[in-house]
């Protein structure tokens, strides 16, 4: 498949995959609050209006209910849209357009509409964001039936999945990580899809299932390096998508190994780490071997201080600990 | 027969049917319970949809609000389904899942829905396409004045205005949100002059003459296709039947009996008859008339006696699960050997 692989950022492999997108489709677009350029969104729209021309890639009011509405529309229109929030707390204004709107637009349609949205949205975690730039509400969307939540964990995974989001007929809501854009991996130069829905087992092991997403993949496999040094095999489960959810490889997994940590980059309360346990509970609840854990956000917010944040996100010492917690050693 | 007058005649027949489809819907409602979904009429409405959909083209989307029964059968979509709609069978437009509130046709380019204020914005995003494709079909937004106190509507006109796209904002101005005056409602009762201070055009025109009404909508359709911009229309018109429901709620008296009495006796389509009952055409009114009835009669019929929908397929048809054909075949499971093992990024201030 790959004929070259270059080692990029999860900036950079956001930016190839919506320049490859573009390139494939000439009804992609994309838009939103500075994406033409003038700041480049961290950098995953940089160089796209130079290529592309501003009929295709244009900066917009701050009107995220209009602009969000317009990706429905447009979209039913036969084009691709690629809507971008550059903070995931902004595009709350969007809410009725995305649930009330784009999620059901098919299912209202007996089943002949398609809805190919892709809404690109960032969660801010870190550098004193605060209560107001910060939050990961993957949960809200998932929930709902008709969307696809993505939430990739590395730049191979960012681009293939931006990729396939944006020729998906679903409506998708992308959640990328601040805190991962300089994250640097090997990925294939030329494009490539990732089937939305599947989870990806990174790194095999027959002790413990750790299922993570999003920005707790670093720390997820930092802390499977750890505990390998200490003779303890963790099997990583990437998830991917939150929906379509693949429970079928957790449980798989789980099955097998007998214990189960969930390392989730959001809130504790009603959280995907919730439903994991829950599906696993009710599939193998009877091979787990140990009670399961959750590594989450606590049930609060990130305070701007350094103090505060610092103390708020979970680190991979806590990843750490409760893994062996549910290894009992 | 001038083409004015023939002009006309469309019009009575388009009026004509859909009062007398609500009328009918209306009476059949409660008998027998089997239409069981909230249905939004427009009894008095009619002039609208009927000038609107002589206006337009086949090719041409409309997202109307909830009351959208008009606007659906001057776009000519089968009335057979939308009846069979609100029945709630699988014949339905909609196959049955969305009933009146959200009645549409996507062969015919008309959606409907009932979060007030949420068509105007899809409706940019269609006439958005519409450009970026270069479509001569134009978009047709329809909310009432209920819409014009929702944020989306005025994020929807600056959009429109700023990207200079084909769509027209057609709104009904009854009066009443629900059951909300305009005197609970604003302190600045002109809609055309918030809509205009967004560089939009605008115009107001009443409903009372459908005649005058087709011939200016007519005009405004074209200026927009002609010119590829929006235009604000509010036609100024007059529930007769209740907010929802085939019941009046006139007992509510939210409205004053003397100005539902007043609006009444102004019918726009008894105006519109009488005027070609003195004309030439007079004649033909009464064939126009049976065959409405005829028709209505046949659908009523034909739903009642459709199937119900397969639960089963109810729950497929929330996701499309499928992908652009461009890259159907490129689709694959994973891209396994890439395994990232680095802490998260040091951040930047900012």
């Amino acid at each position: 498949m790959t004929k070259g692989v270059s080692r990029i950022s999860y900036s950079a492999a956001i930016n190839q995959g919506l320049r490859q997108a573009m390139e494939l489709s000439d009804r992609v677009f994309v838009y939103g609050i500075g994406a033409d350029g003038k700041s480049g969104i961290f950098g995953t729209t940089t160089g796209l209006v130079e290529t592309f021309g501003a009929k295709r890639v244009f900066d917009t009011p701050i009107a995220e209910q209009a602009l969000t509405a317009l990706a429905a529309g447009a979209a039913n229109g036969g084009l691709r849209p690629v809507l971008i929030h550059q903070r995931f707390d902004f595009m709350l204004y969007s809410m009725d357009q995305i649930v009330n709107w784009m999620a059901l637009w098919r299912f209202i349609s007996g089943g002949k509409a398609k809805m190919p949205v892709t809404i690109r949205t960032i969660v801010g975690k870190g550098w004193g964001q605060g209560a107001q730039h910060s939050k990961s509400l993957h949960t809200w969307f998932a929930h709902v039936p008709g969307l696809q939540v993505v939430v990739p964990g590395s730049p191979a995974d960012a681009k293939g999945l931006l990729l396939a989001s944006i020729m998906s007929d679903d409506p998708t809501i992308f959640i990328e990580g601040r805190s991962l854009f300089s994250m640097q991996e090997d990925v294939p130069d030329e494009p490539y899809f990732i089937k939305l829905g599947k989870a990806f087992v990174r790194r095999p092991g027959k002790d413990l299932t750790l299922v993570a997403f999003g920005s707790m993949i670093p720390s997820a496999l930092e802390a499977a390096d750890r505990l390998s040094a200490d003779g303890v095999e963790v099997e990583i489960v990437d998830l991917r998508c939150l929906a379509p959810l693949d429970m079928e490889t957790v449980t798989a997994s789980v099955a097998r190994t007998g214990r189960l940590v969930v390392a989730e980059p959001g809130w504790l309360r009603y959280g995907a780490a919730a439903e994991i346990i829950a599906g696993v509970a009710e599939a193998v609840g009877d091979s787990l071997k140990a009670k399961p854990r959750r590594v989450t956000w606590p049930h609060g917010y990130a305070g701007t201080s350094s103090a505060l944040e610092t103390d708020f996100y979970p680190t991979t010492d806590d990843v750490v600990t409760a893994c062996r917690g549910v290894l009992g050693r | 027969m001038s083409k004015d007058l023939s002009a006309s005649l469309d019009l009575y027949r388009s009026m004509q049917r859909i009062r007398r489809v609500e009328e009918a819907l209306i009476e059949a409602y409660h008998p027998a319970n089997e239409m069981r979904c909230p249905i939004h009429f427009c009894v008095g409405q009619e002039a609208a949809p009927a000038a609107l959909g002589m206006a337009l083209g086949p090719d041409d989307v409309i997202y109307s609000h909830y009351r959208s029964h008009g606007y659906y059968m001057t776009k000519g979509a089968s009335l057979e389904a939308m009846v069979a709609e609100f029945y709630g069978r699988q014949t339905g437009a909609n196959g049955g899942v969305a009933g009146s509130m959200e009645l549409a046709d996507h062969e015919h380019h008309i959606y409907s829905g009932a979060i007030v204020g949420g068509m105007a914005g899809l409706a940019i995003g269609q006439a958005f396409a519409q450009k970026y494709l270069g479509e001569s079909a134009i978009t047709v937004a329809v909310f009432g004045d209920g819409a014009m106190d929702e944020g989306i509507n005025y994020e929807s006109i600056g959009l429109a205005v700023l990207k200079q796209l084909p769509v027209l904002f057609l709104c009904e101005n009854n009066l009443y949100a629900a059951h909300a005056p305009v005197a609970v409602r604003t302190r600045a009762p002109s809609l055309t002059g918030r809509a205009a201070a967004f560089g939009i055009e605008t115009e107001t025109i009443p409903d009372s003459d459908p005649d005058l009404l087709r011939a200016r909508v007519a005009d405004i359709v074209d200026g927009v296709r002609r010119e590829s911009r929006p235009f604000f229309l509010e036609i100024e018109t007059y529930r007769f039947c209740g907010h929802v429901g085939p019941e009046s709620d006139d007992a509510m008296a939210y409205r004053p009996l003397e100005e539902i009495q007043a609006r009444k006796a102004a019918d726009p389509l008894g105006a519109l008859r009488r005027k070609l009952e003195a004309s030439s055409a007079h004649n033909q009114l009464g064939a126009i008339d049976a065959k409405i009835e005829a028709e209505i009669v046949e659908v009523i019929a034909a739903a009642r006696k459709a199937p119900f929908p397969d639960p089963a397929w109810a729950k497929t048809i929330v996701s499309a699960d499928s992908y652009d054909p461009l890259v159907k075949e490129l689709i694959e499971g994973a891209v396994g050997e890439f395994r990232g093992a680095q802490s998260e990024s040091k951040l930047a201030p900012y």
